[in-house]
């Protein structure tokens, strides 16, 4: 039987994954990408206390309506960021991370 | 073992076999498509927790529009400069950190303890109406921050009069 | 307490008030007036002196209760500060002696300043100057009295250094400023000493506190000693009297009434004022007492041998006021201030008589450039002579009235020793005064500035002839006629006065013989005073280098103050500045330098940290 905690176990090797992508890759399109792993990290674990978890009484379909919302908000957020990238790469003909210091002491 | 079970392992494999490609692949198109992998597979686990709403969601938005955007992406900043792609120095420490931190989950995991409720699953039609009644006000101005997005996203790539002709035209 | 302003000493508090509203008036409204105003200082202290004689009425017929009007300043929970008035017999004698004096002092400068740029500027001054010192007489309390102290000491400097264009008049203000600053600092402690014992700064509660056993003998002392300090220092008392010579550098009126009426009587008021406190201490009387005597004797053998005009009558002040200051330490505080009057006017009309020499003969000081004037400005020569011999002491003048009671106290008091160097400090007195009129005014005219001399217009006349009225007839005063027991008995309101027939004798004498001699040096030349000079050579150079009291002091602050400063100046500059500020302030840059490499401006390195950061905090939310 599937039980919460495959949802659980899957939704955070995926989230580390993620994190290891965002922390080791070089170009910002496949931080981006590893961005994206992190939030579906997230939605996997959602629906799965969606739909194991018992919240009791109205709130059922709140899982869902909360993973709506994070898809939502994350087709936003990757608009904005490649548009980020192409502005970046239209100013610095790089895209790599490392090039990328502004912020350096 | 279930047939779901089965089926969710076979998601998962989807789900996992595709994030270790976006982490791992050097080329940066395979990467892409490894990610729409990812994506169906993490569809394939909606639906095994009975959110056929998502599942579809999730292939049209991010299987669809999302890998495609990026795809997109990829184009318009020349994709044969990152043909062969490496990845930073700060790799092992990264490695580390997410060890570490997938250790700490699952450690969380174990030491805290999980509601074990029957699955239960919430129809579209409840759903739809749960979204457009008490969620009504916070969907609408997830559509508005949809449109800022958007608009903010025109503006940021949008050349300026005054911006010296130095990039691809594309 | 409703006040009847018309009614005698009720009036007391317009009579400064009248001044220093002058001040501004005279100020900002003067340049649109005919004279530049100069006539509202002159009718504001005419109708002051006016007033003095309703006050000075009152007193006579009986109204003897010192008035006190009290007004609240300030009231901190429970103390409170007030300005009030405090009319007694000693404020009415002050009253008189500085209306009537910066009376005629204005009127004379009316036409002695004539012509000057800054006419308007100076009258003003003068309201204020008179403003304040009558504020300071008639203080009932130590605050107010510091207050209006330091606005006469403001205005002495102003006036001082009224032609400030001329650098060593700019000096000599800044000397007398900085000079009487230095005592007014000992005047301020002294005041917050007495204050913190009694929680009061009302005179006569303190003395009554005082005398009572409210405040400790020590304290008593050390607080007399620094009020005595201020006194000092305005009253030029050795060793703080080099401002006053210096301070003839302003116009010669003012010269007069700093000397006379103003400046100078205030630390012998002061004293007066504070005398029932110094009287608990024996000590504080001798210190005073000896400082008086010492600096009687001392600017008297400085004047001797001073050959410009002004500061020989500087030197003279500076004597006196050592005498008066003598006066109050024994006690007879009535004869000081009857000595302080009596001298007051006398100076005044000396100062003017210089004045008018030096308006006639440009600007000339110095004695031995002059001589012979006798003939050329009979009226000044006339009036000098009686200021001189007032001065010297000569019956029946009233110099001699005064120093007689002083000679008298200091014999019954101090015994016959003090009563034998006070003499030769009146037998000098004689001496340098005589020198002074007879080279100035007898003789041959020595220069073409002298041949050329002329008499004085009337209105600068005028002022001084009336002095000389009062000189020749202000001392009837000291003897009893009827109700009026004598000044002194006014004052002190105790019969005091007796006379001392052999002294009286002996005093006169000494004086005539003072004056007898100056006449065999300088009159008749029997004597030859430069052959005496060569025989005193090293006391003669000494006085006339003011027995090198200001070099004393230019090489106490070039060697002492000054290096000091320079000792101090380096060491802020390394310990404070190079060390602690701008050293702090590398290693703070340089720490900076070290630990801005921490910022590397990659994302993926941040990124790292806050995973890290996660991940500690998770581990210490489990520990803990």
């Amino acid at each position: 039987m599937i039980s919460l905690a495959h949802f659980q176990v899957l939704a955070y090797i995926l989230f580390c994954l993620g994190i290891y992508g965002v922390l080791a890759r070089k170009s910002t399109v496949l931080v981006l990408m590893s961005i994206e792993l992190m939030l579906n990290a997230v939605n996997i674990n959602l629906i799965g206390y969606s739909a194991f978890g018992s919240f009791g009484g109205s709130h059922t379909a709140l899982g869902q309506v909360i993973i709506v919302f994070v898809i939502t908000i994350a087709a936003a957020e990757l608009a904005l960021a490649i548009a980020i990238i192409l502005r970046l790469y239209r100013e610095r003909r790089s895209v790599n991370v490392d090039e990328i210091d502004l912020l350096k002491g | 073992m279930p047939g779901s079970l089965i089926l969710f392992y076979v998601a998962a494999a989807f789900v996992l076999s595709g994030g270790i490609g976006v982490v791992v692949s050097k080329n940066i198109v395979y990467c892409a498509f490894s990610l729409l992998v990812s994506m169906i597979g993490i569809a394939g686990v909606f639906l095994l927790a009975f959110a056929e709403f998502l599942a579809l969601v999730q292939i049209l938005i991010y299987g669809g529009a999302v890998v495609i955007v990026i795809l997109f992406a990829l184009m318009l900043t020349r994709i044969e400069d990152f043909r062969d792609i490496s990845d930073n120095r700060n790799r092992p420490l990264a490695l580390v950190i997410s060890l570490g931190l997938l250790a700490m989950l699952i450690a969380s995991l174990v030491r805290t303890p999980t509601p074990q409720g029957d699955q239960s699953a919430v129809s579209m039609v409840e759903l739809g109406e749960s979204l457009f009644t008490d969620w009504a006000i916070p969907f609408e101005v997830a559509s508005l921050v949809l449109l800022v997005a958007l608009v903010g996203a025109i503006v940021i790539v949008r050349r300026d009069a005054g911006d010296e002709e130095q990039g691809d035209p594309s | 307490m409703s006040i009847d302003i018309f009614a005698g000493s009720n009036a007391a508090w317009l009579i400064p008030a009248l001044s220093v509203l002058a001040f501004p008036i005279t100020l900002f409204l003067g340049r649109f007036l005919p004279g530049k105003g100069s006539f509202i200082p002159i009718v504001a202290i005419a109708a002051g002196f006016i007033l003095f004689w309703f006050v000075l009425s009152d007193f006579l017929s009986g109204g003897s209760v010192p008035l006190h009007v009290d007004i609240e300043w300030i009231n901190i929970g429970f103390w409170e500060i007030t300005w009030g008035f405090l009319v007694d017999r000693i404020s009415v004698v002050m009253l008189g002696l500085i209306t009537f004096v910066a009376l005629l002092v204005q009127v004379y400068s009316l036409q002695y300043m004539k012509g000057d740029s800054r006419y308007g500027w100076y009258f003003s001054l003068h309201a204020l100057f008179a403003g304040s010192m009558l504020l300071v007489v008639l203080a009932d309390n130590l605050l107010f009295l510091y207050f209006a102290w330091e606005l006469v000491g403001l205005g002495s400097y102003l006036l001082i250094g009224f032609w400030f264009d001329r650098r060593s008049a700019a000096e000599a203000a800044k000397k007398a400023f900085i000079t009487t600053r230095i005592g007014d600092v000992g005047l301020l402690i002294g005041i917050i000493i007495l204050f913190k014992a009694t929680g009061t700064f009302h005179i006569s509660s303190i003395i009554h506190v005082a005398q009572n056993g409210g405040i400790s003998d020590s304290t008593i002392m050390w607080s007399s000693l620094l009020i005595f300090l201020g006194a000092m220092g305005k009253s030029g008392q050795f060793p703080l009297h080099v401002w006053l010579p210096d301070a003839m550098e302003g116009p010669t009126p003012v010269s007069a009434l700093i000397h006379a009426a103003t400046m100078v009587a205030a630390g012998v008021y002061l004293v007066a004022r504070m005398m029932p406190l110094f009287a608990l201490v024996p000590e504080m009387q001798l210190i005073v007492v000896i400082t008086g005597l010492f600096t009687f004797i001392f600017a008297g053998f400085i004047a001797l041998v001073m050959t410009d005009m002004k500061r020989i009558l500087a030197y003279s002040t500076i004597s006196h006021l050592g005498l008066m200051m003598l006066s109050i330490g024994t006690g007879a505080v009535g004869a000081a201030l009857f000595h302080l009057v009596v001298h007051g006017i006398s100076k005044a009309l000396l100062f003017l008589g210089a004045g008018n020499v030096m308006h006639s003969t440009n600007d000339e000081t110095d004695c031995w450039r002059l001589g012979g004037l006798k003939s050329k400005m009979p009226i000044t020569a006339g009036i000098f002579l009686i200021g001189s011999l007032s001065l010297a002491g000569i019956a029946p003048l009233s110099g001699f009235f005064s120093k007689d009671e002083i000679l008298n106290s200091v014999y019954q008091e101090m015994g016959l020793g003090f009563l034998i160097v006070t003499l030769a400090g009146g037998f000098i007195s004689a001496l340098y005064i005589a020198r002074l009129f007879l080279i100035t005014f007898t003789g041959t005219s020595r220069t073409d500035a002298a041949k050329n001399a002329h008499e004085s217009p009337v209105l600068m006349l005028f002022p001084v002839v009336m002095l000389t009225i009062v000189a020749i007839f202000l001392g009837m005063v000291a003897i009893p006629m009827g109700e009026f027991k004598g000044f002194t008995s006014f004052v002190e309101q105790e019969s005091k006065f007796h006379i001392i027939p052999w002294l009286l004798v002996v005093s006169l004498s000494i004086t005539i013989l003072g004056v007898v001699v100056g006449w065999l040096y300088y009159g008749k030349s029997r004597l030859s005073h430069k052959s005496m000079a060569l025989r005193l050579g090293f006391m003669y150079k000494g006085a006339l280098k003011g027995f090198w009291i200001d070099a004393i002091y230019q090489f106490v602050i070039d060697r002492i103050v000054l290096e000091s400063g320079r000792l101090i100046a380096t060491f802020d500059r390394i310990v404070i500045n190079d060390t602690g500020i701008d050293g702090s302030a590398k290693s703070v840059l340089l720490s900076a330098l070290k630990v801005r490499l921490i910022q590397t401006g990659k994302i993926y390195n941040y990124g790292t940290a806050m995973a890290f950061g996660v991940f500690l905090a998770v581990i210490v939310w489990w520990v803990f």
